[in-house]
């Protein structure tokens, strides 16, 4: 009698803190659930902040656009009398084109590339290699550099202009560059000289290749006049000072 | 009595073996749903987004006011005929400074990268830069050559930085806020000198107050266009 009570105590204290566990998983994953399904308030209203600040963002780059188009009206007007002045005009220009800041247009490439359209992610060999079939921000990185390194003087991808000051970053699955998301299909263009810029990216090695052998799908153009916009951003001189 | 105590037992173990089950089973799914549980990450991720908006707003804020500042003042100098040789001189300085025709100086960080195990690839440069990029920096060089907007660094045999032949040690300069620039390459685990340092190569980072980052010297093909026109509107 004595044995079955103390059994009974020991059954109970056992099914006690067992029961207490298994609430308290089931707690856990409830609020799981919560916030991976629905989006609460707190992350919609941070949602349409960011909106609203990108919004104020494009405003204040249309001002820009307008005042840039006054300022090289009066600087040209206050060198029209002065060759001397009318050549730093030009040089200032050609900075600004350097810098990024000013839509160009030239002969180039055209360049597409797209993730594997065949990958079926229902079969696990596939969602495995799932890495394999879609493009990453390093593939844009090494593109980027073989056009430079091709002679390109101005690129852009999915209309992102690269300038000096551009990353291309990836937070998830998505890539960024110039902090603003782009996705495939890719388009990146050139100018440059095409007869240059088309081989160094199909040669035989070359990092078209690459991409090719690993499923992707990739389309180079030449044309007589690629479009390149500017970029819309700031350049900040924070830290830097020119040693005179 | 035996009898007794032994279905007890049973029973027990029994009801003990299934609840321990259950438990293991949860456990298990929330150990998943953590690694697809993109929502802390997601809410970050906005957080970062309004971060980094509201700091380029600012920016290109702070960029308009200076532009229309100097309209005014080229406008100035035309309704007074007088020459506007230092407006020019000034605009012209601070865009060769900001396409890094001129030495410059600054606070930021010094990075010395060297073979070790393996040696340092044109890859590891390119990843390099593309951070330091990332966390704001001004002006990076890498043994001197200065990195430019179309900067290439490839691998020929050995690496070329502007087409120039750069070899171990690499002393990488950059202009910045040193607190960015450290914060963003020194993540533990997943930042540039951890998983550097973890693939065979010798990182060495240090701060400075004053680094000084020379002027591009390369190809001045590369800073005057032969194919590329600003588009007439």
């Amino acid at each position: 009698m004595k044995n079955k009570s103390k059994a009974a105590i020991v059954i109970s204290i056992s099914c006690a803190l067992l029961t207490v566990g298994i609430i308290v998983q089931l707690n856990t994953m409830k609020d799981l659930n919560k916030t991976v399904g629905g989006e609460d308030f707190a992350q919609s209203d941070l949602r349409d902040e960011v909106l609203r600040w990108k919004e104020k963002y494009d405003n204040t780059a249309k001002e820009i656009e307008e005042a840039e188009k006054q300022l090289a009206e009066v600087r040209e007007k206050s060198t029209e009398n002065d060759d001397g002045l009318s050549e730093t005009e030009q040089q200032i220009k050609n900075n600004y084109n350097l810098l990024g800041t000013t839509n160009l247009e030239g002969s180039g490439v055209e360049i597409t590339v797209t993730d594997d359209k065949d990958i079926n992610p229902s079969t696990a060999s596939a969602l495995i290699n799932l890495g394999n079939y879609i493009v990453h921000y390093s593939d844009i990185m090494q593109i980027v550099n073989e056009l430079k390194n091709a002679g390109a003087e101005a690129i852009s991808v999915n209309g992102q202009r690269i300038v000096r000051t551009t990353s291309i970053r990836c937070i998830g699955n998505v890539i960024m560059i110039n902090d603003e998301k782009v996705g495939a299909p890719f388009t990146i263009r050139a100018i440059g000289l095409p007869e240059m810029l088309e081989p160094a990216l199909t040669r035989l090695g070359g990092y078209l290749q690459v991409l090719n052998d690993a499923g992707l799908e990739t389309d180079v153009k030449r044309l007589d006049k690629v479009e390149i916009p500017k970029y819309t951003g700031a350049f900040q001189a924070k830290y830097m000072k020119t040693v005179k | 009595m035996d009898k007794d105590k032994i279905i007890l037992s049973i029973a027990i173990g029994f009801v003990c073996v299934i609840l321990i089950a259950i438990m293991f089973t949860q456990f298990k799914t929330i150990d998943e749903a953590d690694i697809v549980g993109i929502t802390t990450a997601r809410e970050d991720e906005l957080t970062t987004m309004l971060a980094t908006w509201k700091q380029k707003q600012a920016e290109l804020q702070e960029q308009l006011d200076s532009t229309r500042q100097r309209i005014d003042e080229y406008n100035e100098k035309i309704s007074s005929n007088q020459a506007a040789e230092e407006l020019l001189q000034d605009e012209l300085e601070q865009t060769n400074m900001l396409t890094g025709q001129t030495d410059v100086e600054g606070e930021g960080i010094v990075l010395t990268l060297s073979d070790a195990e393996r040696s340092v690839t044109y890859e590891d440069l390119l990843e390099l830069i593309n951070e330091l990029r990332g966390a704001g920096a001004e002006a990076i060089s890498i043994n001197d050559q200065r990195i430019i907007n179309m900067t290439e660094i490839v691998d020929a045999n050995a690496i070329l930085v502007n087409q120039e032949r750069v070899v171990s040690p690499y002393i990488v300069k950059a202009i910045g806020g040193i607190t960015y620039l450290t914060s963003a390459i020194n993540q533990k685990n997943i930042g540039f000198v951890d998983v550097r340092r973890g693939s065979g190569i010798n990182v060495q980072l240090e701060e400075s107050k004053n680094v000084k980052i020379s002027a591009y010297s390369g190809r001045r093909s590369q800073l005057e266009f032969r194919y590329a026109k600003e588009v007439e509107e």
